[in-house]
């Protein structure tokens, strides 16, 4: 069983608030709630510093994945949606499902705006991988092998990525996913109860619900100890690729079908916490409360206790809210048009639960309230003051990046399985729209939009080698860098999005390099005027030999007004 | 009026968007055929099967989709002479379902494309080169004599494998359509996946069935491959867009 890692202070508060002792469907509740993974309580604050807003920027930071202006086309403004994060500590454990449900979790984050995914890339950290028997290579394959599985089984080619080894990871690799999508903007869908939505149905949808990822969001936002693995592998998703491409394309279905009858909806997808953490999100985010009934929820197994339904991870799922005149025709979609039962064992969609106009939020299971809570206590904001360590500023900055110039990576240089590199085991090309692939220039370049010469460009960069010296240069680093790198296509630099590997947060030095990271970002990112649109924060990286080196890893988009212009390096 | 073709859609396909859309490009009248609505598909005059995971390739990549009751009408349609286009995971479902190289009985393949001599997932750019007579096939008689076209390989299992015997009434029955093939047409070391004969994609006697394991309409539009792009306009099809043109040609577009 999964344990519960809210500080005793923690459940003091929530006694208090609630003036009585919290369930054990609660108590996991905030656990998910509460832990960095989903609170971000103490880096928040830091994350302040960082630029956000921009003229292109569409959807900003705050929901599932990020939005920036692309261009028009035909008379319709497009925006490309971004989304980036890691998923460091399962890849450890489980490396190949590890991965492959890190590609799957980034994948509906940019799928529930309401887009249709077009482009994957990953940033991968390993530990020395020179000995073939060591552990640190079978991670970093079974790594390369979960990423690959799942982009190439739901479609979505694999167009950026980086890969640096350092002793550093030996412990703890790091996994950074980005993802993709193109919207119009009229169609844009959001992650929260639409307006006057009180008592519309909350439906779920995708693979049902089963005891794997109990506990997937705490067990992130701990450090990894040897004596935990069994309990940590049975914290991580096992993916279901096959699954997600049929349920992509029936949501691409319900899309149309919202769209030609004007219906707003809220769309969300299930990650950390669950069930819970999805539709409390989802209906605070509107000003509403929920009521569901976890008896509703289409399992894989009987008897699971109700915190494991309500919290548990399981993979493939998203979260509609809808109009109770237009779930019939969603659910017929889902589940006859598409066939999810027969895709995989009770998969379907269906309805959970509602809409609440007070700003309760109540799960029932059997006969039972297992939880009653003000749902806004639930999904605030909460912050830990902790301390940290200044870090020398701008000043230490130029040792380091000088250090780096004595390394020459002319492209995009893979990883070695048998001899040749290791994304030649992605597929870079599925669906007819990439101009530059994987190993071709230091961006990747799709064509997004069918009949447009729009050009999107992405690549991504962050050096542990700067990190080790001078976490403050590894942000300033790792923002001039993939902005260099889209510019090399002939792309102009829109928009960036961030993941931050740090480690235990607890540790005044580890936090203070947090910190000085940040700053290196906003730093290079207020220089160049460029917005960070979609993030994630990573700590407790660290496990036996320390911390891992500082990594802030940056995504940029880039945009290409006339494909006719970008810039081929020559052949080497 | 033009032909009407069928895209399928079986659960797990992945390429249906770039398929179609080059369908279109070159004139075709196409649309998607999705899986529950598989009782439309003997209104179609032709079916191209596209790339993907149908069915998670269970027990081997094409088996189970062959046994779908969407390939009960391609197989009596194919059986008619309609066209039968197969694409990378559907190049391997028609070799399930025995319509190549189609010397035995339907759904008893008598040759595979199977897992690659790397054992794993491979993903590169390649070029096909025409290996028989462009008139054997309404496929192809559109294209020159041993015309190239540029594809992307993007399969683990696309190595064609049978038993020696068999390997040699494929090869002198003209079945090899398409081999593995550098710029210059040569085929020493091109084919990426150990695949025997250096096999690509393969036809059944008639010429009506056809199975390309790369893909060519991955390096279709000039923005595909912008630094060999052909005339002035991004957006216009070429390279991989030749077979599709041929295949227009044979539908009467």
């Amino acid at each position: 069983m999964a344990k519960i890692n809210l500080r005793p202070d923690e459940v003091a508060r929530i006694a208090d608030r609630l003036g009585r002792e919290p369930s054990t469907v609660e108590l996991h509740a905030f656990d998910a709630q509460w832990s960095e993974h989903c609170s971000y309580k103490s880096s928040r604050h830091f994350l302040k510093k960082l630029p956000t807003t921009g003229d292109d920027v569409v959807v900003g930071v705050g929901q599932d994945a990020g939005i920036v202006h692309l261009g028009v086309h035909a008379g319709e403004r497009y925006g490309i949606v971004v989304a980036h994060e890691s998923h460091n500590h399962p890849s450890q454990v489980v490396p190949f499902e590890g991965a492959a449900t890190g590609v799957g979790g980034i994948v509906r984050d940019v799928l529930c705006m309401g887009a249709q995914v077009i482009g994957i890339a990953d940033a991968l950290r390993f530990g020395n991988v020179s000995d073939p028997a060591s552990h640190q290579r079978s991670v970093a394959c079974g790594v390369v092998d979960g990423v690959g599985a799942y982009g190439n089984a739901i479609g979505v080619p694999n167009i950026a990525g980086d890969l640096y080894f350092h002793a550093g990871f030996d412990d703890n690799c790091l996994v950074n996913v980005i993802a993709l999508g193109i919207v119009k903007e009229r169609d844009i869908i959001h992650s929260r109860a639409p307006q006057d939505s009180a008592g519309w149905d909350i439906v779920l949808v995708g693979k049902a619900t089963d005891p794997s990822g109990f506990g997937g969001a705490s067990f992130s936002s701990v450090t990894l100890e040897a004596d935990d693995a069994q309990a940590n592998k049975g914290a991580v998703q096992v993916p279901d690729p096959f699954l997600k491409n049929v349920i992509m394309r029936a949501s691409y279905r319900v899309f149309d079908y919202l769209r030609e009858r004007n219906i707003v909806a809220g769309f969300k997808d299930l990650g950390a916490g669950g069930i819970m953490g999805c539709s409390a999100e989802i209906c605070a985010a509107g000003g509403f409360g929920a009521i569901l009934d976890l008896d509703d929820v289409n399992v894989a197994v009987d008897g699971m206790p109700p915190e494991v339904i309500a919290v548990g991870e399981t993979q493939e799922r998203l979260m509609w809210v809808l109009p109770p005149d237009a779930t019939a025709d969603v659910l017929r979609i889902y589940n006859q048009e598409f066939t999810l039962p027969e895709i995989a064992y009770n998969a379907r969609a269906v309805v959970i639960g509602a809409v609440a106009n007070d700003k309760r939020y109540v799960l029932r299971h059997g006969n039972d309230i297992v939880m009653d809570v003000d749902i806004d206590f639930l999904t605030g904001s909460i912050r830990d003051d902790l301390p940290f360590t200044a870090r020398g500023g701008a000043g230490g900055s130029t040792s380091a990046l000088r250090a780096y110039a004595h390394h020459d990576i002319a492209r995009d240089v893979g990883f070695s399985i048998d001899g040749e590199p290791h994304y030649k085991s992605y597929d870079t090309a599925v669906r007819g729209r990439t101009v530059l692939g994987r190993g071709v220039a230091l961006a990747g370049v799709l064509a997004p939009i069918p009949g447009s010469k729009l050009g999107v460009a992405i690549a991504v960069a962050g050096d542990p080698y700067v990190g080790e010296r001078d976490a403050y240069a590894a942000g300033e680093y790792a923002v001039r860098e993939a902005v260099r790198r889209v510019i090399s296509v002939g792309a102009r630099p829109i928009a960036l999005t961030d993941c931050l590997n740090f480690g235990n947060p607890n540790d005044p030095d580890q936090l203070g390099d947090l910190v000085a990271a940040i700053d290196g970002l906003a730093a290079a990112a207020t220089e160049l005027g460029l917005p960070f649109v979609s993030g994630n924060v990573s700590l407790y990286n660290a496990a036996g030999s320390g911390a891992i080196p500082a990594s802030p890893i940056v995504a940029c988009i880039g945009v290409i007004d006339d494909l006719s212009d970008v810039i081929v390096p020559a052949a080497s | 009026m033009s032909a009407r073709v069928a895209v399928l859609i079986f659960p797990g396909t992945n390429s249906e968007d770039e398929t179609l859309r080059l369908l279109r490009d070159v004139g075709v009248d196409a649309e998607l055929v999705h899986w529950s609505r598989g009782e439309s598909l003997p209104g179609y005059d032709a079916y191209v099967l596209p790339g993907g995971f149908a069915y998670e390739d269970r027990i081997r990549a094409g088996a189970i989709p062959a046994h779908d009751r969407m390939m009960d009408h391609v197989i009596v349609g194919a059986q008619r002479g309609k066209l039968v286009l197969g694409i990378c995971n559907g190049a391997q479902i028609l070799l399930e379902a025995g319509l190549v190289p189609g010397i035995g009985p339907v759904r008893k393949p008598t040759a595979a494309f199977t897992h690659n001599a790397q054992r794993h997932f491979v993903c590169e750019h390649v070029r096909v080169k025409l290996a028989i007579d462009p008139a054997r096939s309404p496929f192809t008689a559109a294209l020159p004599n041993e015309a190239l076209i540029p594809a992307w390989a993007a399969h683990g299992q696309g190595r064609l494998a049978a038993d020696v015997d068999h390997l040699r009434e494929i090869s002198e029955g003209g079945h090899v359509a398409f081999v593995y093939a550098n710029a210059d047409g040569t085929t020493d070391g091109a084919t990426p996946n150990g695949s025997a004969l250096d096999c690509a994609g393969l036809i059944n006697r008639e010429g009506n069935v056809l199975a390309i394991m790369p893909h060519p309409e991955r390096d279709a539009w000039n923005f595909n491959h912008p630094a060999t792009r052909e005339g002035s306009d991004i957006l216009a099809p070429s390279g991989g867009a030749a077979l599709f043109a041929s295949i227009a040609a044979a539908l009467g577009v």
